[in-house]
């Protein structure tokens, strides 16, 4: 019988056909190739859902698909495919967020008489198969390939307009800071294959089971570097977490994703909400029972996730682009994914990963509708008053921005209420380190508030500023459909996980913890196994959750404190600049203002770090290199040459002198063997 | 009675007189006689060596080394040809193209 698991590798490879049809006869077809993404992308959607319903219904599936080298009584290397709640969940957001944006491309793109669309439309479709297929890989090489694969067609997407100076520098940036986190990637999945001989990420045979086993001493591995077990497995887990770190925008890699804004919009909206920048989270969430075995990496995470959060909401604060503020909202949203992942709230992460690919979308390819309508100006400066021009557009944007803030009862509020309550009762259960993670986090929910809201009154409320938002450009179906679609999803898809609720009203209503708890036994994924009573994170990482006011009250301070803060940046961005002509009121910040907006000089630092350190760095080992390596090889040689020289100088051409140096040495090899053999 | 000692010296005169006329002379004829006296020179140990021990492979040796000889004559007389054809005569002192 043939299920919709027979159907999972054309998940992926719908996408891929996409990719060279509509690369080799995009210029033929009619919408340049937007048509074949736009099947491939519905079939992959419907596959998804098709794949997540099975999943539903009890079924989980774990399969090879391809051995490239086949190794006997030694690792294997192999493509293949796992479908558990998590990577179907994950699987059914990018086929739809992919397929949104697509859509929405016809609309930025194709309506806008773009040239190159043949092209767009393939990488886009790689990209959706890159991503696709590294959600559904069931091992860390085939997840590494892939998000590599991703890292390319980001680099290719940002870099579309690659006739203009600032896209394709900010291409290499993206390319080049992720990269180096992948350096850290790769050593950490050579390491994860040496240690355990696999990289299988679910079953009896995956390493995050062989590690559990071998640190509760039933089982031994390999260790490096002469640590111990526990040591070792914090080292592959923070090189993998450089990876991470780098394609999810933390700190400190997190500068080039400001910069990705300079590719279109709707490219944007993908990276942002549900790809590139997913990938990292995913990934940590994929192998958290892995992270899980490590106390020191979770809390590296937490504290990494708790920075990057505030430290990003900071600088969204004082930008006047549009998209730089939804860019800095990314950073600091997926800070706070990492802060729950590192705080023992799986099931949070995972939540806020999905609400945000919705809300995050649709903020992209709203600030997208509103830059056609601007005739691709982004400042919000020039904007104002679209509110009543654009009603559709704004209504979807505002949805998403209430998501975004975590105002009651908009799905953000939900997944970011969770976030920090995980984070806070294990705090407060004997883990000071996240309370710092918690605070962290819970400042940057008044910053999240007063920039999202900054950003919605001076673009679509106030007196129109310029002669463009007085007049702006329409825009069509194919742009207000996803807006449409996603500005529903963001208000209500909090209800797959009301915790909050079912804490104080005791009716049965967390969805999405129980979705995820359905994983197999045998897979050792289930959120039972993560977090339970008798699971990972209590017997290894040492997390107990702790609840200061009662389990009730905790959870109701909790909501009521970071609602206030939420509705207290929204309120003071309302009296600024609710206002039929806002002014800019950064420059009260002082200096404060120079730091925001210069981004706290890490792109001078990075650069200072390439030119003034590295660079004379490696000019000294270039020197070295010249000089005294080449300079031992070259007078080996001369010694060589010069030897030559001299000793030539016996070959006269006369076959008498020969003979005569032949019997001459004889004679003295003669005398020295005489000598030695003790003759004379 | 005549002992291995005066086959020995006997052997080892031949050969001084083989080396001498390699080193003298420059006559290529001369220097393939000289060759053939060393060779001589080396045939007589051999046999003196296979009569004192009373073991006839010394000896067999030794006839190799006479057809050894005669087909390093053949060569040897191949290449005086060849010298007296490029050089005008067979004076070894006269080729040292082979310098450079």
């Amino acid at each position: 019988m043939t299920g919709a698991f027979d159907f999972a590798p054309a998940i992926a490879l719908l996408p891929l056909a996409a990719f060279a049809v509509a690369l080799f006869g995009g210029n033929y077809l009619p919408k340049r190739g937007a048509l074949a993404g736009i099947t491939a992308l519905v079939g992959s959607l419907v596959l998804s859902i098709w794949a997540l319903v099975t999943v539903a219904g009890g079924e989980t599936y774990d399969a090879d698909l391809y051995t490239f080298v086949a190794g006997q009584d030694t690792l294997s290397l192999h493509l293949g495919i796992l479908i558990d709640p998590l990577s179907a969940l994950m699987l059914v957001i990018v086929s739809l967020i992919a397929l949104l944006v697509f859509v929405f491309s016809l609309g930025y793109m194709n309506d806008e008489d773009e040239t190159g669309l043949p092209r767009y439309y393939a990488e886009l479709s790689l990209f959706s198969f890159s991503m696709l297929a590294f959600v559904f890989a069931d091992n860390l090489l085939m997840a590494f390939m892939f998000f590599e694969l991703v890292g390319l067609c980001s680099y290719l997407l940002i870099g579309f307009w690659f006739r203009e100076a600032g896209p394709s520098s900010a291409a290499k940036k993206a390319f080049l800071v992720t990269r180096f986190g992948d350096y850290f990637f790769l050593v950490g999945t050579v390491g994860i294959f040496a240690t355990f001989g696999t990289g299988m990420f679910a079953g009896s045979e995956s390493f995050p089971h062989m590690a559990e086993q071998a640190l509760a001493g039933e089982h031994s591995v390999r260790t490096f570097l002469g640590l111990g077990e526990q040591a070792w497995f914090t080292v592959l887990g923070l090189l993998v977490l450089g990876g991470v770190i780098g394609k999810s925008a933390q700190f400190p890699l997190h500068t080039w994703l400001p910069d990705a804004m300079e590719g279109p919009t709707p490219v944007s909206a993908l990276i942002h909400a549900a790809t590139m920048v997913a990938a990292g989270v995913y990934l940590v969430a994929r192998m958290y029972g892995f992270y899980l075995l490590s106390p020191t990496a979770l809390g590296v995470i937490a504290l990494v996730g708790g920075f990057t959060a505030l430290f990003a909401a900071s600088m969204a604060l004082v930008k006047q682009e549009l998209k730089q503020v939804l860019a800095y909202s990314t950073i600091s949203q997926y800070g706070y994914m990492m802060l729950a992942l590192g705080g023992g709230g799986y099931v949070a992460a995972v939540f806020h990963l999905t609400t945000h690919a919705i809300f995050k979308a649709l903020l992209f390819l709203g600030a997208g509708s509103v830059i056609i309508a601007m005739h691709h100006n982004e400042n919000m400066w020039d904007m104002g008053g679209l509110k009543d021009k654009m009603p559709v557009t704004y209504y979807a944007f505002l949805s998403g921005s209430l998501a975004l803030a975590g105002i009651f009862p908009f799905a953000g509020f939900w997944s970011k209420d969770e976030v920090l309550y995980e984070t806070l009762i294990h705090g407060f259960g004997g883990s000071p380190l996240l309370l710092a993670g918690y605070a962290m986090g819970l400042l940057a929910v008044a910053f999240t508030g007063f920039y999202t809201f900054r950003m919605v009154f001076l673009t679509f409320h106030g007196e129109p500023r310029t002669a463009d938002a007085e007049d702006p450009h329409g825009v069509r179906w194919n742009v207000k459909l996803p807006l449409a679609v996603l500005g529903i999803l963001a208000a209500v898809a909090g209800v797959i996980n009301l915790a909050p609720v079912e804490k104080v009203t005791g009716i049965h209503l967390t969805f999405l913890h129980d979705w995820l708890d359905m994983a197999p036994d045998s897979f050792g994924t289930a959120v039972h196994h993560y977090t339970g009573d008798h699971g990972l994170m209590h017997e290894f990482a040492g997390y107990t959750a702790a609840h200061p006011l009662g389990e009730t009250g905790t959870v109701l301070v909790g909501a009521a404190i970071s609602l206030g803060l939420a509705l207290a940046g929204a309120g003071l961005a309302y009296r600024l600049y609710a206002v039929p002509s806002p002014t800019e009121h950064t420059d009260k910040l002082g200096s404060l203002k120079t730091l925001l907006m210069n981004n706290y000089y890490q792109d001078e630092y990075q650069v200072w770090l390439a030119r003034d350190v590295t660079l004379p760095l490696s000019r000294a080992a270039d020197t070295f290199d010249q000089s005294v390596i080449d300079g031992v090889v070259n007078a080996t040689s001369s010694v060589s040459l010069f030897a030559g020289e001299r000793v030539r100088r016996i070959q006269t051409g006369l076959v008498t002198h020969y003979a005569t140096l032949i019997t001459l040495s004889l004679v003295a090899l003669l005398v020295v063997f005489g000598y030695l053999g003790g003759w004379f | 009675m005549v002992g291995v000692t005066h086959y020995l010296v006997l052997s080892a005169a031949v050969f001084a007189i083989g080396v001498f006329g390699i080193l003298t002379r420059r006559n290529a004829l001369l220097f393939l006689m000289s060759v053939e006296l060393m060779l001589n020179a080396a045939n007589i140990n051999l046999v003196a060596f296979s009569l004192h021990y009373g073991n006839l492979s010394g000896q067999v040796f030794a006839l190799f080394v006479m057809a050894l000889a005669a087909a390093e004559v053949a060569i040897g007389l191949g290449i005086i040809l060849v010298l007296d054809r490029n050089f005008g005569g067979i004076d070894v002192t006269v080729p040292t193209t082979m310098r450079r």
